[in-house]
C-alpha cells in the first residue's frame, strides 16, 4: 500500500508517516501543501490520501474539490485529518463525498487500522 | 316663573344639590381610579422596563457567549495540532516498535505519554461542557431503553474495574414495560460510563460497585453505588462543579478532568432530569442518583434549538411564587412557565396565604367552581417583604390543615440559616435558573414520594435485616436506633413513612408520636408501629398519627413488616400521583 499524506505541519507529517511504516509496513510519500499534494497524487498514485483540513494557500476541502476535477487521480479514496471536532464541521466534511474523516490527535499505533477500517481495507 | 309652585322649586333646588353632592363625590372617586390607574401605569411601565433590561442582558450575554465558543473552538484546534505531534511521538516511542529504551527513560516517556492522554481528555471535556451550554449540541432524542444503555455501560467499563478487581452488578427492578425513556442514548450512556469510572477509580480493591434500576410512573432512577472512601457533607453538592475534585491530588493521581460530573450534570439537565450524590448509609461508599423522566420533556437550558414546552401540555404542578418585587416574580414565573410548570403569582405574604387556601380547598374540591383545580405543589417565598415576613407567612400557612403540607422553597439573598429547617428547600439569589430548577425538583422529588422510610428500632441486628429489605426494594432507608436519633433525623428532614419500635432506651414509642403530632410536617406521617406487645384500644388511639397500622414482633417476622411498608409507601405514591 502507498499513502500520501498532505499537511503543512513537518511535525505531524513524520509522525504520521513513521506511525503508517512502522505499524502496517505501508509505503509513505508526503506532500507539505493542497497544490504539492494534487501533484503528488498525480506522480505517485497512492491507494490512499490523508489529508490535513487546515492549510494555508488551498485547505483540505478545496484541495479534495481540485483533486476531484482530476480524472487521473479522482477516485483515489481522500481521507481527511482533522483538529475539529465540532459536529457542524463533521457534518460539512461529510457532505464533501471523501471517504472519512479522522481526528487529531490520532493515536499513532491504531492510525493505520483506522484507515484500512474506513476504506474496507483487509489487513 | 309663574307657573312653578313653591314645592317644584324646592324640589328642584334639593336636585341640583344633590346632583352638585353626587357630582363631587363622583369627582373624587375618579381621582382615586385615575391615581389607582396610574399607579398601575407606573408598575407596568418598571416591569417592561425589568424584563427590557432583561432582555438586552440575554442578547449581550448571547453575544458574549458566541465570542465565547469560537474562542474556544479556535483555542482547541490551535492545542490539538502540536498535541498531535506529541502524542504520536510518544506512542511510537513507548511501544518500543522502534527499538528497546533504557528502563528509567521508559518510565519518564510513559509518564509524558498518559499526561498527554490526560491533556487530550481535558481539552475534549472543555468544548464537551461548553457545547452542550451553549445548545450547539442539541440532543437527539429517541426511544430507548434504560437497561440496555446500562448494560452498554457495564460492558465499557469491564475492563477497567477487572483490572482494578473490582466487581460491577447490574440489578433492574422496574417493569419491563417501564424500561422504555426519550432519551439521546449516546449522552446517557456517556452518564452511566462516567459514573461507573469514577465509582471504580475510588473503590478499594475486591469490592462491588452496583448499577441498580428503579422506575416509577413517570421517571427512571438509576443509582451507582460504590464502596469507596464516600464524599464529605460538604462536597456533595460541589462536586459538580467545574474542576472541584473531593481531594485536589485526584486530578493527577486518577487521571480525571474534573469535569466528568460538570459534564454528566449538563446531560442530565438537559435531558430535563437531575442528579446528586448521597453518601451510604450504614456503610461506606456513595450512591450517585439520576433521575430521569420518561416522557421527552427536554430542558431548553442549553439547547435552543429543542422545542420548548407549549402552554397546552401538561406541566410538572402549579407553584405559588411569593415575592414584593414584580420583577423577580416575572422572571421566576418565565423559566419555571418554560420548563412546565404552572404559575400562580403573589405580591405577599397575606396574598400567598389567602390564595393557597383557596386554592387548595379549590384542589380538594370543597368548593364548588373550578372542578379539576390542581393542588399548589410548592410554594416560592421571598423572605423580606412589607407586611407578613416569609417567616410569619410558613408559619401562618402551617397552621391550616390545607396548607400546611406544602413544601416551601425560601428564595432569599441571604444564605440558608439555623431556621432553614422551617422550609423544604432554600435558593439564594441571586440565584441562577438552573439551581433553582435543581432545588425546586429536589423538593417536589421528595414530596412525591420517593418513600423515605426512617426505622426506629434499638435492636441492630434487627434494624439491619429490615433496611436491608427495604433498599433491596428501592426505597431510600434512615435508621435510628434511640428517641434521639429519631427526633434529630426528622429535624433534618420529614420521612415519607415511619417504622416504630415502642421501646426505646431513652424513652418510648408514645412520647416520639406525642412530639410529632405537635411538628406539621410530621403530623400526618404513615407509621407502622411495632412493638413486643398487643395493646390497648387507647394506646392503639394515642399511637395513630396518618395512615397507622400495628404488628406485635412476637407474631410477625421481620419480612412482613417489610411488606407492610412496601404496601405504605405504595399507597402513598399513588396518592401523590392522584393529587
Amino acid at each position: 500500500m502507498r499513502i500520501l499524506i498532505i499537511d503543512d505541519e513537518d511535525d505531524i507529517r513524520e509522525v504520521a508517516a513513521l506511525s503508517l511504516e512502522a505499524t502496517a509496513g505501508w509505503e509513505i510519500i508526503t506532500a507539505n501543501c493542497g497544490l504539492d499534494g494534487i501533484r503528488a497524487a498525480a506522480d505517485g498514485k497512492p491507494n490512499a490520501i490523508l489529508m490535513d483540513v487546515m492549510m494555508p494557500g488551498m485547505d483540505g476541502p478545496t484541495t479534495f474539490r481540485q483533486m476531484q476535477l482530476n480524472p487521473e487521480i479522482a477516485n483515489i479514496p481522500v481521507l481527511l485529518l482533522t483538529a475539529k471536532v465540532q459536529g457542524v464541521d463533521q457534518r460539512r466534511f461529510a457532505g464533501l463525498g471523501v471517504a472519512g474523516v479522522l481526528f487529531k490527535p490520532f493515536d499513532p499505533l491504531t492510525l493505520a487500522s483506522q484507515i484500512s477500517a474506513t476504506l474496507g481495507w483487509k489487513d | 316663573m309663574p307657573g312653578l309652585s313653591p314645592m317644584i322649586l324646592i324640589l328642584l333646588l334639593l336636585s341640583i344639590f344633590l346632583l352638585g353632592v353626587l357630582t363631587l363625590r363622583q369627582a373624587s372617586r375618579t381621582r382615586d381610579l385615575q391615581r389607582e390607574l396610574d399607579r398601575l401605569h407606573e408598575t407596568l411601565r418598571r416591569t417592561r422596563e425589568y424584563a427590557e433590561q432583561q432582555k438586552a442582558k440575554l442578547a449581550q450575554r448571547s453575544d458574549l457567549d458566541t465570542l465565547k465558543d469560537e474562542f474556544i473552538s479556535t483555542v482547541s484546534h490551535e492545542l490539538r495540532t502540536p498535541l498531535t505531534s506529541i502524542r504520536g511521538a510518544l506512542g511510537l516511542l513507548t511501544s518500543g516498535m522502534l527499538g528497546d529504551v533504557d528502563p528509567k527513560a521508559q518510565n519518564l516517556l510513559r509518564i509524558a505519554a498518559s499526561n498527554t492522554e490526560r491533556l487530550i481528555r481535558l481539552i475534549n471535556d472543555i468544548l464537551d461542557l461548553e457545547r452542550m451550554e451553549s445548545g450547539r449540541a442539541p440532543l437527539k432524542l429517541r426511544r430507548s431503553s434504560i437497561l440496555d444503555l446500562a448494560r452498554e455501560a457495564v460492558d465499557t467499563m469491564t475492563m477497567m474495574a477487572d483490572s482494578a478487581s473490582i466487581q460491577i452488578e447490574l440489578a433492574c427492578s422496574a417493569p419491563r414495560d417501564s424500561i422504555y425513556f426519550d432519551a439521546d442514548p449516546d449522552r446517557i450512556l456517556q452518564v452511566l460510563t462516567n459514573l461507573l469510572s469514577n465509582a471504580i477509580k475510588f473503590s478499594p480493591a475486591g469490592s462491588t460497585v452496583w448499577v441498580q434500576i428503579h422506575s416509577d410512573m413517570n421517571s427512571l432512577l438509576v443509582k451507582v453505588v460504590d464502596q469507596g472512601r464516600g464524599i464529605p457533607a460538604d462536597k456533595l453538592e460541589t462536586i459538580f462543579d467545574r474542576f472541584q475534585q473531593v481531594e485536589s491530588a485526584d486530578a493527577s493521581r486518577k487521571g480525571g478532568t474534573g469535569l466528568g460530573l460538570a459534564i454528566c450534570r449538563s446531560i442530565v439537565q438537559q435531558h430535563g432530569g437531575a442528579i446528586w450524590a448521597q453518601p451510604n448509609q450504614g456503610g461506606p461508599g456513595t450512591t450517585l442518583w439520576v433521575q430521569l423522566s420518561r416522557s421527552a420533556r427536554v430542558s431548553d437550558s442549553g439547547a435552543p434549538e429543542m422545542a420548548v414546552q407549549g402552554p397546552g401540555e401538561r406541566g410538572e404542578g402549579l407553584v405559588l411564587v411569593c415575592d414584593d418585587d414584580p420583577g423577580i416574580r416575572v422572571v421566576v414565573a418565565e423559566q419555571l412557565r418554560l420548563h412546565g410548570y404552572e404559575i400562580m403569582e403573589a405580591r405577599s405574604g397575606e396574598e400567598a396565604i389567602s390564595l393557597a387556601r383557596e386554592q387548595m380547598a379549590r384542589a380538594a374540591g370543597l368548593t364548588r367552581d373550578a372542578a379539576g383545580s390542581k393542588p399548589i405543589a410548592a410554594i416560592l417565598l421571598d423572605l423580606y417583604m412589607p407586611g407578613l415576613s416569609g417567616w410569619d407567612t410558613i408559619e401562618q400557612l402551617r397552621e391550616s390543615p390545607v396548607t400546611a403540607s406544602i413544601p416551601v422553597v425560601i428564595l432569599s439573598v441571604i444564605p440558608p440559616t439555623e431556621r432553614s429547617g422551617d422550609a423544604q428547600g432554600w435558593v439564594q439569589k441571586p440565584f441562577n435558573e438552573n439551581l433553582l430548577l435543581a432545588e425546586l425538583g429536589r423538593v417536589l422529588r421528595r414530596r412525591s414520594g420517593a418513600g423515605r422510610v426512617l426505622l426506629v428500632e434499638q435492636d441492630e441486628e434487627l434494624a439491619q435485616g429490615i433496611l436491608a429489605g427495604l433498599r433491596e426494594a428501592g426505597i431510600e432507608t434512615n435508621h435510628a436506633a434511640t428517641l434521639q436519633q429519631a427526633v434529630d433525623r426528622c429535624m433534618l428532614g420529614p420521612p415519607d413513612m415511619m417504622v416504630l419500635d415502642l421501646a426505646l432506651p431513652d424513652g418510648d414509642g408514645f412520647s416520639l408520636v406525642d412530639w410529632m403530632r405537635r411538628q406539621p410536617t410530621l403530623r400526618g406521617l404513615g407509621l407502622v408501629i411495632y412493638s413486643g406487645r398487643d395493646l390497648s384500644e387507647a394506646e392503639m388511639h394515642r399511637l395513630r398519627l396518618g395512615p397507622t397500622e400495628f404488628l406485635n414482633k412476637g407474631k410477625v417476622q421481620p419480612k412482613k413488616v417489610e411488606e407492610l411498608v412496601l404496601a405504605m409507601v405504595h399507597r402513598q405514591r399513588n396518592e401523590a400521583m392522584v393529587t
